[in-house]
């Protein structure tokens, strides 16, 4: 029983990331109704100027907060200048262009700041060899404890924003109906563009937590985060925040589970083909997610 | 107001042969007179196109979004390997059985996946490509794979000596492998032009663009769809398969047999022109004159590229796939279509074929290069 709560427990507090990145990956699916696949990138790069002010002496928690606000201005800047002018031309131009932001992105940090020594930051939490509590016979280190408060307090935030502000009342909107919402008055650029801002900074978020963890922002870190993290928001439903949470604690989980029973077939190689098994499955039988709105098409 | 030419008429046939003549010097120059060292990255380039020309197949023609395409890539350089060195097979021949393995792949990979649509195929394609390098580096499957350490000494023992190209030893082997991917590239352009110029081809072009009108209309979409996802992959596996004899070795962590090749494949097809035939060709040399003179900045430390990128930004890496994102993101803008796109609407201005009217008796093949306007509809996913 104590490796399963061992297990349970790595993987609730790696799913905390996954989750945060996956809700990134909804909020922008639900806006826009695009797969951003540069959320992973831009997140490492927003850890990295997160790094450039710690580096320079700036408070650990205002770097955090300066490198999400970096990642929900390039989140922004990216919608505005690239996503929305090509959405009129046609879809495909938008997957090809978050494409590209994937690379150019991957290559820009990977250039700057790719070889090592590779740049240090610090945990937001404590993170010293003691700073752990003992719980149904498992060690809980508070790094881990912090990524899975993180994540339940913004999952409540971004719920509260959802449904009682006005922001929150227009994005809902403008994801069940961006035309008729326009129609009514709801400046629909400007809620679109929020939400990638909101996406950035969550990303952002997720990437200082992981490079936290690892002790170094690393130019690869989150592309790992967010396959996992598309894996979570696939079985959530690409549509709903609740989901995209829940996915992430249940991939987290079942990959560590996984790995600690099976560790033979599985070990800790093998952990990333779970979650892409997860998306095949979950795709073959329910491809609108747990909690997702199946897609009705009108001919 | 542009010169017009009648579609089989003797000028459009005159305009076919100066293309061709134009095409078969190149490729006749190429190994004539310039270094090998070009020679190499030429035949780096004919990879890449025949793996883009595959993409194209499904995701320019069919409107299939594959990001899974690097996989088939690999598990052609896995078969050529593997059936090279654990068996013995003379190399010519594993490139049937990597096309022939590949295609059970992709239609495996499709009758699942294409339920789907759009955004959902990416993400299964995607998951195909994270998963191909897990896989072969898994423990379970070294005995078949070598597991971590790749398989070495994939080559010829002794390179075929060709008609008209002779024999090429030693150094002179990178004209060989010149030859083989021209070969290679010959039979991709073929398979994808008799594709899309037939019947079939047109009913991929109806799914893509309305997949309920083209299923009304009498198409089978998920078998023509099946189909046409394992053909593109087994074509991806020849360039994976060429790939192992040149480099002779077959590496898990090869670069493009991760995700980062399928998005390379992607937007050499897109650079040079989605739904073109040519565009695939001439993205991937774009592509590849981008890496090298980017690489070649990087040391020599002249030009504009140096600049920007070592003095500038401080890059310790080539900036090949930065300068590769930023032309991709002006394409998109600027010429939906890719170069050859461009290149067709400029010469538009100049020449028009003129389509022979629908109906007509007989069934004489379009020019490829000249492809009426009409097919230039934006590729909807």
């Amino acid at each position: 029983m104590d490796r399963f709560f061992e297990a349970l427990f790595l993987g609730l507090s790696s799913g905390a990331i996954y989750a945060l990145v996956a809700l990134a990956i909804v909020v922008i699916f639900r806006g826009t109704g695009t797969l951003n696949f540069a959320q992973g990138e831009m997140a490492t790069m927003s850890a990295f100027v997160a790094w450039i002010f710690d580096d320079m002496g700036v408070p650990l928690a205002i770097s955090v907060l300066i490198g999400m606000a970096f990642g929900f201005l390039l989140g922004a800047a990216t919608e505005v200048s690239i996503i929305r002018p090509l959405q009129k031309k046609s879809s495909l131009a938008v997957f090809v262009a978050t494409i590209a932001l994937f690379l150019g992105i991957n290559a820009l940090t990977n250039g700057i700041w790719g070889t090592p020594p590779e740049e240090s930051l610090d945990s937001l939490f404590p993170n010293d060899p003691d700073d752990f509590v003992r719980l149904l016979g498992t060690v809980w280190r508070y790094t881990s404890i912090g990524a899975l408060v993180v994540t339940l307090a913004v999952t409540a935030l971004l719920f509260l924003l959802f449904q009682k502000t006005r922001f929150g009342l227009a994005m809902r909107g403008v994801a069940s109906n961006a035309e008729s919402s326009r129609l009514v008055g709801i400046p629909t650029g400007r809620v679109l563009a929020g939400s990638w801002g909101i996406a950035g900074a969550l990303g952002a978020l997720a990437a200082t937590i992981v490079a936290g963890n690892n002790g170094q922002v690393t130019p690869t870190m989150m592309f790992t985060v967010f396959v996992y993290a598309t894996a979570a928001a696939t079985l959530g439903g690409l549509d709903s925040p609740g989901g995209a949470v829940v996915g992430g604690l249940l991939i987290g989980v079942i990959e560590n589970v996984a790995a600690e029973f099976s560790e033979d077939w599985v070990g800790q190689d093998m952990k990333l083909a779970v979650a892409l098994l997860v998306i095949f499955v979950v795709l073959l039988f329910k491809p609108s997610g747990l909690f997702g709105t199946a897609k009705v098409e009108r001919v | 107001m542009p010169i017009q030419v009648k579609q089989s008429s003797p000028g459009h046939w005159v305009i076919r042969l100066v293309w061709a003549a134009a095409v078969v010097g190149v490729v006749l120059y190429i190994p004539a007179r310039t270094q090998l060292g070009t020679v190499g990255d030429i035949t780096v380039a004919i990879e890449f196109a025949i793996a883009a020309i595959s993409l194209n197949l499904v995701l320019g023609y069919t409107g299939i979004i594959s990001l899974g395409h690097s996989a088939f890539f690999g598990i052609g350089m896995y078969t050529t390997a593997i059936l090279v060195v654990e068996y013995g097979w003379s190399p010519g021949w594993t490139f049937y059985m990597a096309a022939a393995v590949a295609f059970v792949v992709g239609c495996a990979v499709a009758l699942p996946a294409l339920r789907l649509s759009g955004i959902y195929v990416a993400l299964v394609t995607l998951s195909l490509a994270v998963l191909f390098p897990i896989l072969v580096k898994w423990n379970k499957l070294e005995w078949l794979t070598s597991g971590p350490a790749g398989i070495n000494g994939v080559a010829y023992e002794e390179i075929p000596t060709w008609p008209f190209v002779g024999e090429l030893r030693g150094r002179e082997s990178a004209k060989f492998f010149y030859w083989l991917g021209i070969v290679l590239l010959v039979i991709a352009y073929l398979v994808s032009r008799g594709i899309v110029k037939s019947r079939v081809g047109r009913s991929l072009i109806a799914i893509r663009d309305n997949q309920t009108g083209a299923a009304v209309m009498g198409v089978n979409p998920a078998l023509a769809k099946t189909l046409v996802f394992g053909i593109s992959a087994g074509v991806c596996a020849l360039a994976g398969s060429l790939s192992a004899l040149r480099i002779s070795l077959a590496n898990p962590d090869n670069i493009t047999i991760s995700l980062i090749g399928s998005i390379t494949f992607l937007l050499v097809m897109v650079l040079g022109g989605a739904a073109t035939l040519w565009g695939p060709i001439i993205g991937a040399l774009v592509y590849v004159l981008i890496d090298t003179r980017t690489r070649k900045a990087g040391t020599s430390g002249e030009g504009i590229i140096n600049t920007v990128f070592n003095e500038w930004l401080n890059f310790k890496t080539s900036p090949a796939s930065f300068v590769l994102a930023v032309i991709i993101l002006i394409v998109v803008f600027v010429a939906p279509f890719g170069i050859v796109g461009l290149l067709k609407r400029l010469a538009n201005h100049v020449i028009v074929i003129v389509p022979r009217p629908a109906g007509h008796a007989g069934d004489v093949p379009v020019l490829a290069t000249e492809a009426s306007a009409d097919v230039e509809e934006a590729p909807t996913s």
